[in-house]
């Protein structure tokens, strides 16, 4: 691997204090995966994402949460009791080693730690702080409760996601929240942008600062032509069964393979995805009248019903052939199809392993390994991102961190007699 | 390249960016790069096929708007004509903050001026299909010996390595392909709801920027290039949550299940209508606490007071019955109001909000001064969608650093190639009467 192509150490001896629940979780993991030591400061009865299912065991356990483990591997973890007088000192010797603290969750709880790192940063002044709200730390609405459905509701994918209206146009399903944590992800992305931004403002100036991420915000820049089309034409897109929200409803996309698998099959405005449709038609022996006069005409007489055809010759091709199948010869012509796959069915695809997309993590007490997804890019030759540890069991780095900050043996049993750690 | 002034107040001042990207997903990452103060110059060709799809795609800023005439300075809105590069509302939204100029790439003068502007350039960004940029020799092999620093961003599909790496893909295969699509529904339906909108030609372009961020980063402190073989499937994958956990601890295939929440003991847990046409609200009751307040606040209908509900563990068991019976109550609800009434007795519940809520009425949005009005020079002053965190020190600015909207298609043709790359006013008329810029 060519060091200087890969980012997996970029981030290499920034330090960050992780203190909350699963709002920010996401955030400090990516700057993990980037190299960065994250030392996740849990509650003694641990941080609120241990109690976020599903559980390795089928019963709630702060060590069997797997949403604690897929957004908590490389991190260390240190139980301290944050909000009380007596911690504080312990707090400063780990905030004065810090480059960033990432501060998450209700409003409230976050407000109320917020004045002691006002102070820190002050001895600091290259620290930053990074909160993570649901809405942010001002505003009418910066202290409603929220989940992430309801994030979901309030920052506007829900409206555009779900199933076709009936031929009346009525909406007799729900708007649906894509499952699942997107509220969090799309938070976590956007903190993790601020704090490079932040990282980078700092090699000019010396100086760090602090970022106020609203997931109400975050939620709402990720909802594509939703706004546009209403700010410039006072239209409201529709939400339409596995295909883009729109103005009008469109032609449905999702077809059925010989094998019953649904596929992702449609045509783009492109006149060579037609030509493709008809060769790939050609090739699995379809009779069809694409670029013939007829059609030529056809499509010049009655669009729609050139539309029809097409869709009806496209369905059939979908339905001649088992869906893997289809899904190669497809894109041998250049056509952007794919089956709808489970999340599980890209484990064993050759193509990732390939390109090493899967983190595989050692599971001592499972006595296995689990593979985690690892990454969004490559350099041509490995991962930009390194995930090589399990997430950290309550408190298993406490005493380790503690006395790197400089605290020794009788301190630490101190703090622990006091229930503090 | 230069080193960037701190008085700037811009996280990626002295920074420059060759954005050959178009549609969502290129675009999306150096749009973030502009908001925080990086000079990205989108490079475009005036061919119909080279025109960026999203110049030519609808909504159009209606006829009537002009470059004093805005929504922000009172024209009203209305569906415009097709046939204009240079007012389409989603581009305009999607490209603010950046410089824009025409050059030819399959001329190999455009070639030559090209790498001649890689030579000054902190990273480029392209999502061609694969192999284009090699075929033109500009691809990252090539460009490294110009400029061994440069930062070199490619998104694709699939990745531009891999078994697949010659498949192509739009937002919805790489959703259709990693998962996302089957994740999202409704259990009981045969067809996943799937995504109403390219969900992964966003995401991947956030962590095209968190990467060349932490690339240029690297650039500053070490001199060091980076060539980043981007992934909309992997990026899927990475979005995923636990589903590939849970079916390798339990064997059992991965399960949709609509907007209930499988993982906690939170029930009722859904969207449920209200009154008016196609309005809905989430409602999310985390404790049994929170039930007897939404009960209560029911005015604790016979239904409510069912044993069966009186626990999570039996509200989830008769969820569907659950489910119909509040449905009972909220139809007759308006939906703001509801929302305020069991927000005020701590029960997370949010409308299902449109974007004529979002846009209108959101009065969060309004207090944060979410949505930001930039002028764009063909159709006025309109607002564009903002970023969702305030940084003290280096704030995010949408405009970046042309202060605008979207550029016109080669607007800043004078600005780039007379000031930046040092064409004299004789050569960029020869380049353009030649085809070249």
């Amino acid at each position: 691997m060519n060091r200087d192509y890969n980012l997996r150490a970029s981030l290499n001896g920034l330090r960050v204090l992780e203190i909350g629940d699963q709002l920010g979780d996401y955030a400090a993991l990516l700057l993990s995966g980037l190299g960065a030591q994250v030392i996740k400061i849990e509650p003694r009865d641990g941080a609120g994402s241990r109690r976020v299912g599903p559980f390795a065991g089928g019963v709630p356990d702060p060590e069997q949460s797997l949403f604690f483990w897929r957004y908590n591997l490389n991190k260390q973890s240190v139980t301290l009791d944050v909000d009380h007088l007596d911690a504080q000192p312990a707090l400063c010797a780990l905030a004065a080693r810090a480059d960033l603290v990432l501060l998450s969750g209700e409003f409230e709880v976050v407000a109320r730690r917020l004045p002691l790192w006002r102070r820190l940063a002050q001895d600091n002044p290259r620290l930053i702080v990074c909160t993570i709200t649901p809405f942010g730390l001002d505003g009418p609405w910066r202290a409603l409760k929220a989940t992430d459905l309801v994030q979901m509701a309030l920052g506007g994918i829900m409206a555009v996601c779900g199933y076709d209206p009936d031929r009346e146009g009525f909406y007799d399903t729900p708007p649906i929240a894509p499952a699942m944590w997107h509220s969090y992800h799309l938070g976590g992305e956007y903190a993790a942008i601020a704090i490079m931004a932040a990282l980078n403002f700092r090699e000019l100036s010396g100086e760090g600062q602090f970022i106020d991420v609203s997931i109400h915000e975050a939620v709402n820049t990720c909802t594509e032509v939703a706004i546009p089309t209403y700010v410039y034409t006072g239209e409201i897109v529709k939400r339409q069964t596995a295909r883009h929200a729109a103005t009008v409803i469109t032609h449905a996309r999702l077809s059925e393979s010989a094998d019953h698998v649904l596929m992702l099959a449609n045509l783009s405005p492109f006149e060579r995805e037609l030509r493709a449709l008809g060769e790939l038609a050609d090739r699995v022996g379809i009779p069809h009248v694409l670029g013939t006069p007829e059609f030529k005409q056809l499509e010049k007489d009655d669009r729609v019903a050139a539309a029809i055809y097409r869709n009806d010759l496209l369905m059939e091709v979908v339905a001649s052939l088992p869906a893997d199948e289809i899904f190669h010869r497809a894109q041998a012509q250049g056509l952007a199809w794919s089956p709808i796959r489970r999340p599980e069915d890209n484990l064993g695809d050759p193509h990732f392993a390939a390109r090493g997309s899967f983190a595989t993590i050692n599971h001592a007490e499972l006595g296995r390994d689990l593979r985690y997804p690892g990454t969004v890019a490559s350099d041509g030759e490995a991962p930009h991102f390194c995930f090589d540890r399990r997430a950290p069991r309550l408190g298993e780095h406490t005493d380790l961190v503690l006395r790197h900050a400089g605290f020794g043996e009788e301190e630490i049993a101190t703090l622990r007699e006091r229930n503090l750690i | 390249m230069g080193n960037g002034n701190p008085k700037s107040g811009r996280a990626l001042d002295g920074v420059r960016v060759l954005d050959l990207t178009w549609l969502q997903v290129g675009p999306q990452a150096t749009r973030l790069l502009a908001t925080f103060g990086a000079q990205v110059i989108r490079i475009e060709w005036r061919e119909r096929r080279a025109v960026d799809f999203l110049r030519y795609t609808p909504p159009y800023a209606p006829d009537h708007a002009r470059a004093d005439g805005g929504r922000v300075q009172g024209v009203t809105r209305g569906r415009g004509s097709p046939g204009n590069y240079d007012r389409g509302a989603y581009f305009n939204n999607t490209n603010p903050g950046k410089y824009g100029i025409t050059l030819n790439l399959n001329h190999s003068k455009g070639r030559d001026l090209l790498r001649r502007m890689v030579r000054d350039a902190n990273a480029i960004c392209e999502n061609f299909s694969p192999g284009q940029m090699d075929k033109w020799e500009l691809g990252y092999e090539e460009l490294r010996k110009i400029n061994p620093g440069i930062i070199y961003l490619q998104t694709t599909g699939l990745g531009k390595a891999g078994t697949y790496k010659d498949y192509v893909s739009y937002g919805p295969t790489a959703q259709a392909f990693s998962g996302l699509t089957f994740l999202s529904g409704l259990p009981e339906q045969d067809h996943p709801a799937g995504w109403g909108y390219s969900y992964l030609d966003h995401s991947p372009g956030y962590f095209g920027a968190i990467l060349l961020m932490a690339a240029i980063r690297r650039q500053r402190l070490t001199g060091a290039g980076c060539y980043l073989d981007m992934s909309q499937c992997e990026t899927g994958l990475m979005l995923s949550g636990t589903s590939l956990l849970e079916h390798q601890v339990t064997g059992q295939p991965t399960a949709r299940y609509g907007n209930r929440m499988p993982f906690m003991a939170w029930s009722p847990h859904g969207a449920y209508r209200c009154s008016g046409e196609d309005n809905w609200i989430a409602i999310s009751v985390q404790s049994d606490e929170q039930w007897r307040a939404l009960t209560d606040e029911m005015g604790s209908p016979p239904w409510a007071l069912d044993p069966r509900f009186a626990t999570a563990a039996g509200r989830r068991q008769h969820e569907n019955d659950l489910d119909h019976d509040l449905t009972g109550f909220t139809a007759g609800c308006d939906r703001y109001d509801l929302m305020n009434r069991l927000q005020a007795r701590g029960i997370p519940a949010g409308v299902v909000q449109k974007a004529s809520d979002r846009f209108d009425h959101d009065p969060q949005l309004k207090a944060r001064a979410y949505y930001v009005d930039l002028p764009q020079s063909e159709i006025g002053t309109w607002p564009v969608e903002g970023f969702p965190a305030k940084l003290s020190r280096s704030p995010a600015e949408v405009g970046g650093m042309t202060g605008r909207a979207a550029p016109k298609l080669g607007e800043d043709n004078a600005f780039v190639y007379g000031e930046l790359v040092g064409l004299s006013a004789a050569e960029m008329s020869a380049l353009a009467e030649e085809g070249v810029i």
